[in-house]
């Protein structure tokens, strides 16, 4: 223990007499985060849409500048339909609103009123949030204006920009009508599903380098051989490397929450000690992968290498951050277990986003902490005590 | 008496390479022992096994009566090593260095102090500078002392005096002296022959073999034949004629002579080479018979290596 304590000293000594590379770990995940957390969007802030009123009344003028009025979309009026077609072939406007011309009588008169969507689906992500927004713009026009209506809603979808109508008025059925309700985040801002998964990187990235670099420079200088004949064993020279980069962390850890609830407002409906702690055991288990890695690379620059590119791609791609695991294949899906990124970014969306009891997530938690002990385990087995 | 370190044939390869061939010795205690050869002989392969960082291929070795296979933490917690590279941490200062090597073996400075007194003496006006900018002599000093500070049963120097100034290297010896002295067997390797004088026993290392292990007066005392000197100004010329000369072992230069080493001392040998050199060279030149030195010795034994 006291052996420990000792080497802990010197670790922390090594990190306060490199003030640049300090500044390095605390900088780099702060620009990482910013950088990220404002390209990393796929909500529309503003798309163009095309609305062709044939009514010209005093609520489809109203139901126009509704639409106007919100950010998210910039309105051209279009004065015929192939005007308006014209220009969604272009790819000036990804939708095209339709109003028809008895579209108040029909409301009032408790009949369905005509309104046609034709959105560009060639970009699928954009055509069903444009859909989702415009539904939504609609339905809230609709339930303060008519309160006692059904929805009047025709969705086309059309592929590759080509607005071919297959059925021109394929009408909702007006016996049940489906209104979602999103909860957890009911505005659909991406930054509750790119946030969590970017902590996660950025931490994954930042606590593997410090390890794996710190320990194949003790390889490089020849202190290695120098700690090798002495009582330090194994064990404590993991824990040793571990404990004051763990310090570090904390700190990194501090930095990216404040950047993610000031900067980009998420919300945290959870429990923050728990928060915490979780952040502390994955920067615990992106720790000891560093070290994995360095007990098998010879030189601080090939240790760079793997912990930058070779843990950027698997955190990136298969924590779920960025694509749905659910769409993966099941090959796919069975690796995607073995991801600690992948159990972290779950609790993180528990905590922060649903505020889920700890019961929701305590096996992810549990899966964690497997994880980071077989990481320790392997490191120990491949820790090297003697040449060759 | 009882040996401290026993080492029997040991052997190790790399590859088709072999490192370490059938090496036998003992070294017992208030002695030191070097090991003298030139790069590649297998120098520091055994001192990488007597360490425990390596097992041999076969054979064993004990220090203290600790097998360096079995009891490795046992033996890695007792003894001294000093790598030949500096390997200290060079963002640590001369004291925190010394601290952590005696700390991590449950020691302090000021409990062994007097261990490294006679070394630490020119470095406590540098306690507070970086290891990392200290002279080469100074950064051998320190290791020596990171070595010590743990009062270890033996110390194991692989070529501490390499890449070392004439004398820093004097002082260093003068140290190991005053170590030994005080009851710690070393183990030292160096690839200098003028070094060979200063320990009490030396073994001769080349190809992986001990061709012989003894005291340095021993050795030179027994070098077979006689060793001539001849200064000219004429070297090359002088070198080409002494080498179409019958019966004679070899002719090296050495410094501003030649030397010539004899299979034995006999008048018309001597004779031979002065009429010839009487003959051929245009300026004068001086035929004197010196005493072998060890790197002679060392000379002599190699040659007999690569007949056999």
């Amino acid at each position: 223990m006291k052996n420990l304590m000792v080497f802990v000293r010197k670790e922390m000594l090594h990190i306060l007499r490199d003030p640049k590379s300090l500044l390095i770990m605390i900088l780099l995940p702060l620009v990482e985060i910013l950088l990220f957390g404002f390209v990393l969007r796929f909500e529309i802030n503003s798309a163009n849409i095309a609305v062709y009123d044939m009514a010209k009344q005093t609520k489809s003028i109203q139901l126009v500048q509704r639409l106007e009025g919100g950010k998210r979309f910039q309105v051209i009026v279009a004065n015929s339909m192939p005007e308006a077609e014209a220009m969604l072939l272009s790819g000036e406007v990804k939708a095209i609103l339709t109003i028809g011309a008895d579209f108040d009588q029909k409301a009032v008169a408790k009949m369905e009123s005509p309104l046609q969507l034709l959105l560009d689906a060639s970009d699928p992500n954009l055509a069903s949030t444009l859909n989702t927004y415009l539904s939504a713009t609609i339905n809230d026009f609709w339930t303060e204006n008519y309160p006692q209506n059904h929805l009047p809603i025709i969705t086309e979808l059309s592929q590759n920009g080509d607005p071919t109508p297959t059925s021109p008025s394929r009408h909702l059925a007006t016996s049940l009508t489906i209104e979602p309700m999103l909860y957890y985040n009911p505005l659909l801002k991406s930054v509750y599903a790119t946030i969590p998964g970017l902590i996660s990187v950025v931490l994954m990235l930042i606590c593997a380098l410090m390890t794996s670099i710190s320990l194949t420079r003790e390889k490089e200088t020849g202190t290695m051989n120098v700690l090798l004949i002495s009582p330090l064993n194994p064990l404590q020279i993991i824990i040793g490397k571990l404990l004051p980069y763990l310090l570090v962390s904390m700190l990194n850890v501090a930095i990216i929450l404040t950047l993610a609830f000031t900067v980009f407002g998420m919300p945290l409906a959870g429990s923050f000690t728990m928060l915490i702690l979780v952040s502390l055991l994955y920067c615990l288990c992106a720790l000891a992968l560093g070290f994995l890695i360095s007990t098998k690379a010879k030189t601080q620059q090939l240790a760079m290498m793997v912990s930058l590119a070779g843990l950027m791609l698997p955190t990136t791609l298969l924590s779920g951050m960025i694509y749905p695991i659910q769409n993966m294949p099941t090959w796919l899906q069975n690796i995607t277990l073995a991801i600690p990124a992948r159990w972290y970014v779950s609790i993180l969306k528990h905590i922060m986003i649903k505020g889920s009891p700890i019961a929701a997530y305590g096996m992810d938690i549990f899966v964690l902490i497997f994880i980071t002990g077989i990481i320790i385990a392997l490191s120990l087995k491949s820790f090297k005590i003697r040449f060759r | 008496m009882q040996s401290f370190i026993s080492a029997k044939n040991l052997s190790k390869s790399y590859g088709d390479t072999l490192a370490l061939d059938d090496v036998s010795f003992q070294v017992y205690p208030n002695e030191i022992v070097g090991f003298i050869g030139p790069d590649g002989s297998g120098k520091s392969t055994l001192f990488q096994i007597l360490t425990t960082l390596l097992i041999p291929d076969s054979g064993s070795a004990t220090i203290a009566g600790f097998d360096t296979g079995r009891d490795f933490p046992k033996i890695r917690s007792s003894i001294g090593y000093m790598p030949g590279r500096f390997s200290l941490y060079p963002d640590l200062s001369v004291e925190e260095n010394l601290r952590f090597f005696a700390n991590i073996f449950g020691s302090s400075i000021e409990e062994n102090y007097e261990m490294i007194k006679g070394v630490y003496t020119l470095l406590a006006p540098f306690a507070k500078r970086k290891a990392g900018a200290l002279s080469g002599g100074m950064k051998q000093k320190l290791a020596l002392c990171c070595a010590l500070i743990h009062k270890p049963l033996v110390l194991f120097l692989d070529e501490p005096t390499t890449g070392v100034d004439a004398v820093s290297r004097t002082e260093f010896w003068d140290n190991l002296v005053q170590i030994r002295d005080g009851g710690i067997p070393i183990v030292v390797s160096t690839p200098y022959m003028d070094e060979a004088t200063r320990c009490d026993r030396v073994a001769m290392i080349y190809g992986g073999k001990i061709m012989q292990m003894d005291t340095p007066e021993y050795i030179i005392a027994n070098y077979q034949g006689s060793l001539l000197a001849i200064r000219t100004q004429e070297r090359y010329l002088a070198k080409q004629l002494l080498s179409q000369i019958k019966g004679i072992d070899s002719v090296f230069t050495f410094g501003d002579a030649i030397h010539i080493s004899l299979p034995e001392r006999t008048e018309p040998i001597i004779d031979e080479i002065d009429a010839v050199l009487q003959r051929e060279l245009s300026s004068t030149y001086s035929i004197t018979e010196i005493l072998p030195n060890f790197e002679d010795c060392f000379l002599q034994f190699m040659r007999q290596k690569s007949h056999e």
